[in-house]
């Protein structure tokens, strides 16, 4: 049996790649995908403790379907933003701050 | 079933949403009329069915949020009541009086109907939660009502009327929160309900550090101070109503600002029987008081608005309750005089919400018939609106303490009870009457009689839906001035049992 | 059953007159006055019905409680309060008579009425009062009354301006006679009623307040009597009052409701006489306001107001009076009260022949304008001299009786204690009444008219006249029932408890001395003198006062200021300084108060302005923040940091 600190292993990496995507990404598309990787991490972290009970699995599949909707939602947003401001740069979206 | 202040408070927030979803001003003010009419008179019946009695009356408790201890306790005794009442009256008086009311009626009606709800919320809540939760509900209706029907600078006002006022709740907040952890921790029941953490407190079975309870105490204090309104943390008032609707006025010295004073006797009593608080209080809110009486004098001495000569004497009057409740609390050898004073704050809390509401009424028809308040424009108005003048006439002379009135009843029991106790500080509030009475006969002089000014043309006089809320609120000033049962009652059966009880909280003979 | 057990009807039949004449009285016969016409006659039936009670021993004090222990309402029947409720409901039933023939034309005739009829429940109220509460509430209740009745005409800014002035300067008086009650409440407070009089008015209860506070409670309750009484200093009031209709003049300015004070006075008598050194104030301040008053009496060319000063006047006799009582006690309050009685007849019918020469002049009050005027009025002409007889003394008139009395109390006061300022003061006093009342007389009545108001002045009608006919009357021939009245009266006190509290106050009782001769005819001496000094001056024209008469005089621009009184209250303390404290307050209001409130939130402001640049708008930063933060939150919960 793999040992459970590999998992939680690769689940870290793949949350520190998906957090420096975040961080230093521009387009929204990469940031979207990255935001993905993050939420693969946290789900293999509930899988991978879900040795114990089944609870983690239930829980991996109901996040993984709230990624599904929140992938829809954020693409859907990204299209808008295109057609409005002819790209998908996140710097040029600054409107909101003081 | 339901008690009746569910009911009420169901009946006032059912017609509220009806009143807001009606289209035209006839729906929007007959539902509110019917609403808090019903509202009224369940109070009413409430009050003829009221036991003479020191306990709480018409409990309700209901399990809300069990894990942290909160409930739907409501219930109300001597204090209360009347104060139900009185919400209750004055919103069904303002609905009449704004009868003409154009401008988004079903918005307007239904805030105040909300605000009712609120009020009869705040006093006769039993759970420190729920009251908190009434609390800060009333702010918003008030807000909306000066921010949008108000005067010129409205939004000033209602922004300023708005944080200043949330701002001492967030310290009576904090002062609850600390409360309810002490307790908490000390006997291991987390709860928010009032009577429950007033008896531990009162009785100094939590064991609190003499620093937190006075932190408490003084969290209390400074939220209820600021709401009475007391010197000096008064500024938000007259700004508020200079700018605010007449029917904010209204229900904003008439009833809101009695929640301050209510806080006083629900809170600020018990809290200040506990072995460990300090009673350097006393003190403070007897300075509170007489700052109050005779600063607000003052200023209002100096005042060419009429409404802001009006708002100010309402922070004198409520002055006259702190003084009320400092000089009850205060040592004193006899029980007799203590009780004088501490009935004759309550009165006073009744009284003043009569009397300043015929005032700002008055006030509200010389605005809307000229469209001036400043008093030097005014003058002579007797000779276009006699009715007026009569009931603008009762109201001043009930407001400067003219016996025979409701508020010459109260303030000769707080000056009467008080004396033994702070005689120093009884002296310097009726060095104030002479001026009271100055400013607002300089006000009636120079409105009322006199040469007409022309230059105001030719106006109306009162109209009858403004003067029959007027009226009736004349009539019942007389009826609480003068001997009678109905004054004698609501004094000695309703209001005395309770004040004897919570000052049966403090030490044998006062604080101090 | 007898009257006495209906006698609160006499207070309460003029109430229901005042609320029948508000709501209806416009819709009836006339337009108003025969509500509070018939009210007040029922009440005058009654005290006369109660007076023949009370003649035969009959005495009533009954409680009902109010809001609190121990504060209750009530009435008492005793000889004090029955005089004066006969007096009171007489005068004001002549008055109201009078009254409507004089409010005739008056738009507000009912309102008149109304406000009339309140006044005279609020006074016959006042009289009844068993405790000192009640009395204060019906106190105040003429105050308004009076206030209201000054400024019946509103819409004259003079009139609106002294009734104001009135209210304002007896509020003075008013605070301090509460200041009184509540003292009093709070060395009584264990008593079942502790403001009614029947327990405050006892040996047992006096001796346990300390001497310091009942000659406290005794000058505070002056003091209510000095404003409402209008005595110095606070007479400033009553000749602006003159403002008003006539006959609220007559009623209140003159008859009844300044003699609340001296009632106030007599009513509570045992406690002036168990407080040591108040009744000397009030003697020496009762004949100082009696010289005072008169005084200006001299100067002033206004009908109404000469008689306002005189008014002033005969107060401070009354209130002397009582202060001598001092050697005498429980007679005293008789001998006060007999001159309060016969003052209000005479003085309500000068005021009343007043009216009807205002009345046949269209409201002219100069007496410079007069002159003349017996040949068109005879009957105002002599009943007013008959009121002018009275009122200086002139043997065998009710005055001369009344004032005689008190002056040879005085004197007997000066002779027993030394002290024989009150004396003095009430003697000159006497002599000046004379010289002003007969120059009032002359200047009006005779002589040549001297505008053309007079020469075409007409006579009253016949239900103005009648009443003056009915007090000339009893102006003149009252003084009969002098000895009576002292008897009656005079035994209102319980000698012997009087005696007691005497002791306790430190006074001294004196058997009456055989007073010398000329002391005894000094108050006629002076009558008739100061009558033929008037004569000499205004019917005569043997001396010629023209070249006194200027600004240039000292003594004449003094009296002519009012001794500068007006001055100092009104300009100086009223509008300078407490104008000049109330600007401070706003000031202080608006930009100290306020000022720290918009400076707290223009810091918040500020301070929010410079966080916010913190918010960039770029999505990475917020981003990066959170990183850091999750990163810090982990060490610190894993133990590293």
């Amino acid at each position: 049996m793999i040992p459970l600190e590999w998992y939680l292993a690769l689940a870290a990496v793949l949350f520190s790649i998906g957090a420096y995507g975040i961080l230093v990404e521009r387009n929204g598309l990469k940031v979207l995908m990255c935001l993905e990787i993050l939420l693969n991490a946290a789900n293999i972290n509930l899988v991978a403790f879900s040795r114990e009970n089944l609870m983690g699995q239930e829980f991996a599949l109901f996040s993984i379907a709230i990624a599904a909707c929140e992938v829809a939602v954020g693409l859907a947003l990204l299209i808008m933003l295109f057609r409005y401001m002819d790209t998908i740069d996140l710097e040029t979206f600054n409107i909101l701050r003081w | 079933m339901v008690g009746p202040i569910t009911l009420i408070l169901l009946v006032l927030l059912t017609g509220a949403v009806i009143t807001l979803l009606t289209r035209t001003r006839e729906q929007a003010r007959v539902v509110a009329l019917i609403s808090s009419g019903i509202g009224l008179l369940i109070a009413i019946k409430m009050y003829l069915t009221y036991v003479g009695g020191a306990g709480m009356q018409f409990t309700e408790s209901v399990s809300w949020i069990p894990s942290l201890g909160i409930g739907y306790n409501v219930g109300v005794d001597g204090i209360g009541l009347p104060m139900v009442i009185l919400a209750t009256l004055i919103s069904f008086l303002c609905v009449i009086y704004a009868w003409g009311e154009g401008n988004r009626p079903n918005q307007f009606f239904g805030l105040v109907l909300l605000m009712d709800m609120a009020l009869v919320g705040v006093f006769a809540s039993l759970d420190f939660f729920l009251f908190y939760i009434f609390w800060e509900l009333t702010l918003i209706p008030m807000f909306f009502l000066i921010g949008i029907w108000g005067g010129p600078r409205k939004h000033y006002a209602a922004i300023k009327f708005l944080i200043y006022t949330h701002v001492a709740s967030v310290a009576m907040m904090l002062a609850i929160f600390a409360m309810y952890y002490f307790n908490g921790a000390a006997t291991g029941t987390y709860t928010f309900d009032m009577v429950y953490l007033l008896d531990a407190y009162s009785k100094g079975v939590v064991s609190i550090s003499p620093l937190w309870i006075n932190l408490i105490l003084g969290g209390m204090l400074f939220g209820f101070m600021v709401k009475m309104p007391a010197v000096p943390f008064h500024t938000w008032l007259p700004d508020a109503h200079v700018e605010a609707p007449t029917v904010g006025s209204i229900l904003l010295a008439a009833v809101l600002l009695k929640m301050g004073g209510y806080g006083l006797f629900r809170v600020i009593i018990p809290l200040m029987a506990n072995p460990d608080a300090s009673t350097v209080f006393v003190l403070v809110i007897a300075i509170f008081g007489v700052v109050s009486i005779l600063f607000s004098t003052f200023v209002a001495l100096a005042q060419k608005d009429l409404k802001k000569l009006v708002a100010y004497s309402s922070i004198g009057h409520m002055g006259y309750i702190s003084l009320g409740v400092a000089g009850a609390v205060a040592f004193g050898a006899s029980e007799v005089p203590r009780i004088l004073a501490e009935t004759g704050a309550m009165y006073q809390m009744f009284s003043h919400g009569i009397i300043t509401a015929v005032l700002f009424g008055s006030v509200g028809v010389i605005q809307h018939a000229t469209g001036t308040r400043i008093i030097d424009d005014l003058g002579g108005l007797t000779k276009h609106m006699p009715k007026l003048a009569f009931i603008m006439l009762a109201g001043f002379l009930a407001s400067l303490g003219l016996p025979g009135m409701s508020g010459f009843v109260a303030e000769f029991a707080i000056l009467t009870g008080s004396f033994s106790q702070i005689p120093i500080f009884v002296l310097l509030a009726m060095f104030g009457i002479v001026f009271v009475a100055a400013y607002h006969l300089w006000a009636i002089q120079r409105a009322l009689f006199g040469p007409y000014n022309e230059h105001l043309g030719d106006i109306h006089d009162i109209a009858i839906y403004e003067l029959i809320p007027l009226a009736i609120l004349v009539a019942l000033i007389i009826a609480l001035g003068t001997p009678n049962p109905i004054c004698s009652h609501l004094f000695a059966e309703v209001m005395q049992p309770t004040a004897t009880h919570i000052l049966s909280m403090l030490p044998q003979g006062g604080l101090l | 059953m007898a009257w006495i057990d209906y006698a609160y009807w006499i207070a309460l039949l003029p109430l229901i007159g005042f609320v029948l004449e508000l709501f209806i009285g416009k819709y009836t016969y006339k337009r108003g006055g025969l509500f509070a016409n018939l009210a007040i006659l029922g009440s005058t039936i009654i005290a006369l019905g109660t007076l023949m009670d009370v003649l035969g021993g009959a005495r009533i004090d009954v409680s009902v409680p109010w809001f609190y222990d121990g504060i209750v309402v009530g009435y008492l029947i005793d000889p004090l309060a029955i005089v004066m409720l006969c007096m009171v409901s007489f005068v004001s039933l002549m008055i109201h008579l009078y009254a409507l023939g004089y409010m005739e034309e008056d738009p507000d005739k009912s309102l008149y009425f109304a406000e009339t009829s309140l006044f005279t429940c609020g006074m016959l109220g006042l009289v009844l009062s068993n405790n000192l509460l009640q009395l204060f509430i019906f106190w105040e209740l003429v105050g308004l009354c009076s206030y209201l009745l000054i400024g019946f005409w509103w819409y004259k800014p003079e009139a609106a301006a002294a009734g104001k002035k009135a209210f304002l300067t007896t509020r003075v008086g008013d605070v301090l006679f509460l200041a009184g009650i509540i003292l009093l409440y709070f060395n009584v407070s264990h008593l079942p009623e502790p403001l009614s009089f029947r327990y405050i008015f006892s040996f047992e209860v006096l001796e346990t307040i300390p001497p310091a506070h009942l000659t406290a409670i005794a000058l505070l309750f002056l003091g209510g009597a000095v404003g409402k009484s209008s005595q110095f200093p606070l007479h400033v009031w009553i000749p602006d009052a003159m403002e008003g209709p006539t006959t609220v003049s007559a009623l209140i300015h003159a008859a009844t409701m300044v003699t609340a004070g001296i009632y106030l006075v007599a009513r509570t008598y045992p406690i002036f006489m168990a407080s040591p050194n108040a009744l000397v104030v009030v003697a020496v301040l009762g004949g100082f306001t009696a010289l005072f008053a008169a005084t200006l009496g001299l100067v002033v060319n206004d009908i109404k107001r000469v008689l306002a000063y005189s008014t002033i006047s005969q107060l401070g006799y009354m209130l002397c009076m009582l202060g001598v009582g001092s050697i005498i006690g429980a007679f005293a309050v008789g001998y006060s009260l007999f001159h309060l009685i016969s003052h209000a007849f005479f003085k309500a019918l000068l005021f009343l022949c007043a009216g009807a020469v205002l009345h046949g002049l269209a409201n002219a009050r100069d007496l410079r304008e007069m002159g003349g005027l017996l040949k068109k009025m005879p009957v105002t002409g002599i009943a007013m001299l008959i009121g002018a007889l009275s009122l200086s003394g002139f043997p065998l008139t009710a005055g001369f009786f009344s004032k005689d009395r008190i002056i040879e109390t005085a004197y007997e006061y000066g002779a027993a204690t030394g002290n024989f300022l009150p004396w003095i003061f009430i003697l000159v006093a006497a002599l000046l009444t004379a010289i002003y009342t007969f120059r009032l007389w002359f200047m009006a009545f005779t002589g040549e008219p001297r505008s053309y108001l007079a020469e075409h002045a007409h006579e009253a009608s016949k239900i103005m006249t009648t009443p003056l006919i009915v007090l000339a009357t009893f102006a003149l021939f009252f003084g009969l029932a002098q000895s009576r009245f002292y008897e009656f009266v005079g035994a209102n006190f319980d000698s012997h408890l009087i005696e007691e509290l005497a002791h306790l106050g430190g006074y001294h009782f004196h058997e009456a001395h055989a007073v010398p001769f000329i002391v005894m005819i000094l108050p006629a001496i002076c009558a008739i003198g100061g009558i033929g000094i008037a004569y000499g001056i205004w019917y005569n024209s043997r001396v010629d006062l023209s070249k006194y008469i200027s600004k240039d005089n000292p003594i004449y621009k003094v009296l002519w200021n009012k001794y500068y009184l007006d001055y100092i209250f009104k300009d100086l303390i009223a509008e300078r300084l407490f104008g000049f404290v109330a600007l401070l307050a706003e000031a202080f209001d608006k930009y100290i108060i306020d000022g720290v409130v918009n400076a707290i939130s223009w810091i918040v402001i500020k301070i929010g302005s410079v966080l916010r640049k913190v918010q960039t708008g770029v999505v990475e930063t917020y981003a990066t923040a959170v990183v850091i933060g999750v990163v810090l939150l982990i060490m610190l919960i894993g133990g590293v940091l």
